[in-house]
């Protein structure tokens, strides 16, 4: 096992860290506010992809793709809210559970019925394609554009929540909703902003993924787990916890990868498992 | 226990090989088993567990191997399946109960993805994807209705079971924890040895699920340990009602009834599968027992009414 093999799958655990980092600072988001199960968040992951997919090679921009598949996902977050998720407020996490979990199963079967239940991979833009001469290593450029973008639209989130007074709303929300709503805040609309903001988060995800992993109908069922252990090691509205999340078990993935690559899924349940074993409460977790 | 509990089950029982083709009967039973152990948790101490297919899904592996390469006795691969049921989710929920809520949910979930993707990969072991076919059935349970019988036999047993244990003062505590955590344990109750327990024989009882299921088809498909079943045996259970003992099993022998007819007929019945979970969400909450009741007591008000 050389240097640069080793090197490369560090990076690769960077890449995949800060995507599951985005997806889960996403989920954190609408756990903490809505406090409710979201087994849909894969899903809208997995859409994410699709619409890109789609956009791309309809309009032959990536970029445009890339910018309007997630506002798509956004747009059916909000909807789902509106629709679905606001009547479910005051009943139990079982049913919340199974609004979500019927809607998961609903759009993966849509998917499933339009673009078929085999997978399907999608070039870099031109101008991301080839490798970066990095001294040690060649690395593929699309990949180091995606951990930079993720990087970025986490701060980007980061800032929106300490630095805005919509975000300050929503943190506050996370600590205690009733109060905000005591307080004057029309609750009801930061909900579906939250929602359609968390459901943005994991269309990006899902959209720069594309390149990195192609498209399966599984895809969101897959990672949806994977969304669930960053946040339960994160902390509910807790983004540096998220990010640091992401990337202990990309990397653990990918490090593992390198000597039993069958054991490179399992590896980030056990790592959630460990983690749990030494700290109950998460990583940064207070709950 | 009365009679009054175990007679209507019992007719059904009779009733069932009647009515329907045996494999669904015998499913229809299967299910009930796994959804009165979620109950246990969901109903009786107020725990969304998301992942009792990990539990059901092992036992039916471990059953299905020992009888394929080992041959076994009938009573050596139920109590392994049990206790393999048993230990599994004596492991699982050690670690889940520590978190509460959101939490636990997504931790019970995690932990089936994880017990998913490990049958996955291990494909020496379970066959992967093609699942582990050619599990024999113990002598004396090869014929349809011999099996039939077994596994209605095994549900009423654990209908005693479960209602032994809803009733006892172990029974009563895990309601108090359901009903107010704080209080039960301001009154002195470990709370949390109380929900560890509850996890494992509800874990105990998923595993006699799962080793009637293996010998059910011949096969332990992959399916077994998906968390598309941990969701089947949360709606079923859902649809029935989770507020009481009949709850689960009513909805266990409409949704397995469902299921069969129109996944027969479409590919992507789950589509359908998922709008009913919405639809039932939506507009029936509280499940059949529950629209029942209100259904009765509105017609007998009518009566009384002048």
């Amino acid at each position: 096992m050389n240097l640069s093999l080793v090197l490369g799958q560090v990076l690769n655990g960077v890449v995949t860290g800060m995507l599951y980092a985005l997806m889960g600072v996403g989920l954190s988001l609408i756990l903490g506010i809505l406090n409710l199960p979201n087994f849909a968040h894969g899903t809208l992951y997995a859409l994410g992809a699709y619409l890109l997919f789609a956009t791309a090679t309809w309009a032959g921009s990536f970029w445009l793709a890339l910018l309007v598949a997630p506002l798509g996902v956004a747009l059916l977050g909000a909807v789902i809210e509106l629709g679905g998720m606001r009547r479910l407020y005051a009943a139990g996490h079982d049913y919340q559970l199974l609004l979500t979990f019927g809607l998961a199963l609903i759009l993966e079967q849509v998917i499933i019925l339009i673009w078929g239940p085999i997978g399907m991979s999608l070039l870099p833009p031109r101008g991301l394609g080839g490798a970066v001469d990095l001294g040690v290593t060649f690395y593929p450029r699309y990949r180091l554009f995606a951990m930079l973008a993720a990087g970025l639209l986490i701060l980007a989130t980061w800032l929106f929540l300490e630095k805005t007074r919509l975000g300050a709303i929503i943190r506050a929300g996370i600590e205690d909703k009733d109060m905000v709503a005591v307080l004057g805040v029309n609750v009801s609309r930061v909900f579906t902003l939250t929602f359609a903001l968390g459901a943005w988060l994991a269309g990006v995800a899902g959209a720069l993924m594309v390149p990195i992993r192609g498209l399966t109908p599984t895809m969101g069922a897959d990672i949806l787990g994977i969304a669930f252990v960053v946040v339960a090691l994160g902390g509910l509205g807790n983004l540096p916890g998220a990010m640091l999340a992401g990337i202990i078990i990309g990397l653990a993935q990918s490090l593992v990868a390198l000597v039993w690559p069958v054991a490179s899924i399992v590896v980030i349940f056990a790592v959630m498992a460990v983690v749990l074993l030494l700290r109950p409460q998460g990583l940064f977790g207070t709950r | 226990m009365g009679f009054r509990v175990l007679l209507p089950l019992l007719a059904a029982c009779l009733l069932f090989p009647l009515l329907l083709r045996n494999t669904i009967a015998t499913e229809i039973w299967i299910f009930a088993i796994l959804a009165l152990a979620f109950n246990l948790l969901l109903g009786y101490t107020g725990l969304l567990s998301f992942g009792q297919a990990t539990f059901s899904g092992i036992a039916c592996y471990v059953a299905g191997l020992l009888l394929k390469h080992y041959g076994l006795s009938l009573p050596v691969v139920m109590v392994a399946g049990v206790l393999a049921g048993a230990l599994s989710a004596g492991v699982v929920g050690a670690f889940c109960i520590q978190r509460v809520g959101l939490y636990f949910i997504m931790l019970t979930f995690a932990f089936n993805q994880m017990a998913y993707f490990i049958a996955y990969q291990w494909t020496d072991l379970t066959g992967g994807e093609d699942g582990l076919p050619g599990v024999p059935r113990p002598p004396g349970l090869e014929g349809g209705l011999a099996f039939y019988a077994f596994t209605a036999g095994c549900f009423l047993i654990t209908v005693a079971f479960m209602k032994r244990i809803t009733d006892s003062p172990f029974g009563l505590v895990l309601q108090a924890i359901r009903e107010n955590e704080g209080r039960a344990a301001a009154v002195g109750y470990d709370v949390k040895r109380y929900k560890w327990l509850a996890f494992t024989i509800a874990g105990a009882v998923s595993g006699l699920g799962g080793v009637l299921y293996a010998m059910l088809f011949g096969i332990v498909p992959l399916a077994a340990v998906h968390w598309l079943r941990s969701g089947d045996i949360v709606f079923m259970t859902l649809i029935g009602g989770s507020g009481s003992l009949y709850g689960p099993i009513i909805g266990a022998a409409v949704y397995t009834v469902l299921a069969e007819s129109v996944s027969r007929y479409w590919d992507r019945w789950p589509i359908l599968l998922g709008l009913a979970f919405v639809v039932v969400v939506l507009f029936f909450r509280g499940g059949c027992v529950e629209a029942w009741e209100r259904i009765a007591t509105a017609g007998w008000r009518r009566r009384r009414s002048p």
